[in-house]
C-alpha cells in the first residue's frame, strides 16, 4: 500500500480511538466505579466479566483509553515543544550554542529512560499530568536531534538566504520559513513519541507505580497478574488490556512511519522512536 | 585508541550528570530525606532517627553531603538496604548475572536475526510477503514485551503446560535451565529482533539508492554478495551505536519480562524494592544500570571507530 494511503487510514483509526476516549463515559456499559460480584466470567451482563474488586472489565477497559491517550498526547506535546526549541536553536544559532545543545542531547540520550522513570515515580507517585511532564522531559532528545539536522539542511536553502537578505528577524525566519518546511519530520516524531510514551506509561503502571486510582491498561494488567488472573486462567481479564495497548500503539506508530515516508526526512537519519 | 575526544567527554559528562541527579532526587523531594534514604518500611524511634541523620551526614550542608556521596560512589559503595539488611552492592551483584545471562542470547540472536531479515526486507521489493512480515514486526515491536510474556505464559505454560510457570530452574540440570529460559528468551528475542528489523529495513532502503550500489552492479557484483558484502556493511555500521543505546532499553524490557516469569534476577529485585519503597536499593540499581549503559556506549564508540575505515583517515 502506498504511504499516502496508509497515512489517511492511520489518521482515521486514530480519530476513532480519540472518539472512544472522549465518549468513554457513554460507551461503557456500566459505571466503572460500581461493584458487582467479583471474579465473574464473561456473560451477557458482563461481556468481559468482572475483576477481583467486582468492577466490570469492559467498562474499565473503555475508560482506560482516556488515560493512555491523555498521557501519550501530553507527553508528545511536552517533548515536541522542548525538542523543537532545542533543535531549532542548535541548528540555526552559532557553533557555541550548537556544541552545548548537542552535548546536552547526547547526555540525555544516554540516560536509561525506563529505570530513571521507575526511580522518579517511586519517589513522586505522579498523577497522569506529572507523569506526562516527566516523560516529556525524558523523551525530547530524539526530537531535538532530528529537528537540528533538518534545520541545518534548510538553513542552506536559497529561500532562507533570501529571507536573511530581506532583513527578516530571526524568529520570523525560524518560525515562518524553516519550521513549516521541517513540519513533516516533526509530525512523524510527535507520533513516535506518542506511541513510545504509551508503552512507557503501561510499563510503569505494570510495576504498580503511579497513581493507583488511575485505572490505566497497564494498571489493569498489574492487578490481573497480581490478583490471580493468570493462575486461574482468566484470559478475559489478562488479554484485553494488552491487546488494547498494542492496537493503539500500532495505529499511532504505523501512521508515524507513513508520515516519515511521505515527508522529507533528513539524510541518514533512520527511524528512531 | 583513536576515538572522538568530544564523545568521551560527553560520556563522562553524562555519568556526572546522572549521578548528580541521583544525589539530588531524595534530597529535593518534599518530605524527610532520611525516609527517602532509608526506605519507607523502616520504623525507628526519634532518637535513633537523629543518630542516623548524623551518621548519614544529613545535618551537614548540601555540598559536604555531595562530596561524601562521590567518595562513596568511587569506592563502589551504593548504600545499605534496610529492607534486606544487606549491602546494596552485594544484593545487585548476586542478581545481575542472571539478568545478563538472559540478555546475552537475546542480544546475539535478536541482533543477527533482526538485522539479516531487515536487510532482506529492505532490499526486496514491495511484495505481499514482505509487507506481511513488516507488519508482524511492527505489531511485535508495539506490544509491551511484558504483555507478550504474559500472553506466552498463559498459552504455553498455563493452558498447554509445555513450559514451567516460573523461575530460572527446578533441579538445576542444563536441560532444566534451558527449559526455563526458553520462553523469556523467545519473547525478548522477538522484541529485540523486531526493533532491529525496523531500523535495518529503513537503513537499507536509504542505502539502496546510493551510487556505490549502481557501481557495484556495473562491475558484475550481484545477489547475496552485493546485499551482504556491500549494502549490509554500510547500513549496519550506524546500528552499532544504536544497539549500544538500546542496551538500556533492552535491559528495561528484560526486567519486566523477568517479573512475569518470576525469575529471581534484577527485575524481581526492582519490583520488591518498589513494593517496599526501598529507596536505597532502587537508587543503587539505577546507578548500576546507568553505569552499564554508559560503558556499553563507550564500547560501541570504540568498536565503531575500529569498524569504519573512513573514520580512521580523518
Amino acid at each position: 500500500m502506498k504511504a499516502q494511503k496508509r497515512k489517511t487510514r492511520g489518521a482515521f483509526l486514530m480519530l476513532a480511538w480519540l472518539l472512544v476516549a472522549v465518549f468513554a463515559g457513554m460507551i461503557a456499559p456500566h459505571d466503572p466505579s460500581r461493584r458487582f460480584e467479583p471474579y465473574s466470567p464473561p456473560g451477557s451482563r458482563h461481556l468481559l466479566g468482572t475483576n477481583d474488586m467486582g468492577y466490570d472489565i469492559l467498562s474499565e477497559l473503555i475508560m482506560g483509553t482516556r488515560i493512555s491517550l491523555l498521557v501519550g498526547l501530553a507527553t508528545a506535546a511536552v517533548a515536541t515543544l522542548v525538542g523543537l526549541a532545542a533543535g531549532l536553536a542548535a541548528g540555526y544559532s552559532g557553533r557555541f550554542l550548537d556544541e552545548i545543545l548537542t552535548g546536552l542531547i547526547d547526555v540525555f540520550l544516554m540516560i536509561p529512560r525506563i529505570p530513571m522513570l521507575i526511580l522518579l515515580s517511586a519517589f513522586m507517585q505522579p498523577g497522569a499530568l506529572t507523569l506526562s511532564i516527566l516523560l516529556g522531559l525524558l523523551w525530547w532528545p530524539p526530537i531535538a536531534r532530528i529537528v537540528r539536522s533538518a534545520t541545518l539542511q534548510e538553513k542552506k536553502a536559497a529561500f532562507v538566504e533570501s529571507a536573511v537578505c530581506l532583513g527578516f528577524s530571526r524568529p520570523r525566519i525560524l518560525l515562518g520559513e524553516i519550521l513549516p518546511n521541517i513540519m513533516p519530520v516533526v509530525k512523524a516524531k510527535f507520533l513516535m513519541t506518542f506511541a513510545s510514551a504509551m508503552i512507557a506509561e503501561a510499563s510503569i503502571s505494570f510495576l504498580g507505580l503511579g497513581n493507583p486510582l488511575l485505572r490505566s491498561w497497564g494498571r489493569m494488567l498489574y492487578t490481573a497478574f497480581n490478583k490471580g488472573g493468570l493462575i486461574h486462567g482468566m484470559y478475559w481479564w489478562i488479554l484485553p488490556p494488552g491487546f488494547c495497548i498494542a492496537a493503539v500503539v500500532v495505529t499511532v506508530m504505523a501512521t508515524g512511519m507513513a508520515l516519515e515516508e511521505t515527508g522529507r526526512s533528513p539524510k541518514r537519519e533512520v527511524l528512531r522512536p | 585508541m583513536g576515538f572522538n575526544k568530544t564523545r568521551l567527554l560527553r560520556v563522562l559528562l553524562a555519568l556526572f550528570f546522572i549521578f548528580t541527579l541521583n544525589f539530588l532526587i531524595p534530597r529535593m523531594m518534599p518530605g524527610d530525606p532520611l525516609v527517602f534514604l532509608m526506605g519507607e518500611d523502616v520504623v525507628l524511634d526519634p532518637g535513633a532517627m537523629d543518630e542516623l541523620r548524623v551518621e548519614m551526614g544529613l545535618d551537614q550542608p548540601l555540598w559536604r553531603q555531595y562530596i561524601r556521596y562521590w567518595g562513596r560512589i568511587v569506592t563502589l559503595d551504593f548504600g545499605y538496604s534496610y529492607h534486606y539488611n544487606q549491602k546494596v552492592s552485594a544484593l545487585i551483584l548476586s542478581r545481575i548475572p542472571w539478568t545478563l545471562g538472559l540478555m546475552l542470547p537475546v542480544i546475539l540472536l535478536g541482533g543477527i536475526l533482526g538485522m539479516v531479515t531487515g536487510t532482506l526486507s529492505g532490499w526486496k521489493g514491495d511484495s505481499r510477503l514482505n509487507r506481511g512480515f513488516t507488519t508482524l514486526n511492527l505489531v511485535i515491536y508495539s506490544t509491551p514485551p511484558y504483555f507478550l510474556a504474559l500472553a506466552c505464559l498463559y498459552v504455553f505454560s498455563v493452558r498447554l503446560e509445555l513450559f514451567p510457570l516460573k523461575g530460572f530452574m527446578d533441579s538445576g540440570t542444563l536441560p532444566d535451565i534451558l527449559h526455563h529460559y526458553f520462553l523469556p528468551v523467545l519473547v525478548l528475542t522477538a522484541f529485540f529482533a523486531s526493533r532491529n528489523f525496523l531500523l535495518m529495513r529503513g537503513s537499507v532502503r536509504q542505502e539502496k539508492k546510493k551510487w556505490y550500489v549502481l557501481r557495484a552492479r556495473s562491475m558484475g557484483i550481484h545477489g547475496p554478495r552485493l546485499v551482504f558484502g556491500h549494502v549490509f556493511v554500510n547500513a549496519a555500521l550506524p546500528m552499532v551505536t544504536m544497539i549500544a543505546l538500546d542496551f538500556g532499553f533492552l535491559f528495561s524490557g528484560a526486567l519486566l519480562v523477568e517479573i512475569v516469569f518470576s525469575m529471581n534476577g534484577m527485575g524481581i529485585l526492582i519490583y520488591e524494592a518498589v513494593l517496599s519503597r526501598d529507596y536505597p536499593l532502587l537508587q543503587g540499581i539505577f546507578l548500576v544500570i546507568t553505569l552499564m549503559v554508559v560503558l556499553a556506549n563507550l564500547a560501541a564508540e570504540i568498536c565503531y571507530h575500529r569498524l569504519d575505515p573512513r573514520l580512521r583517515i580523518q
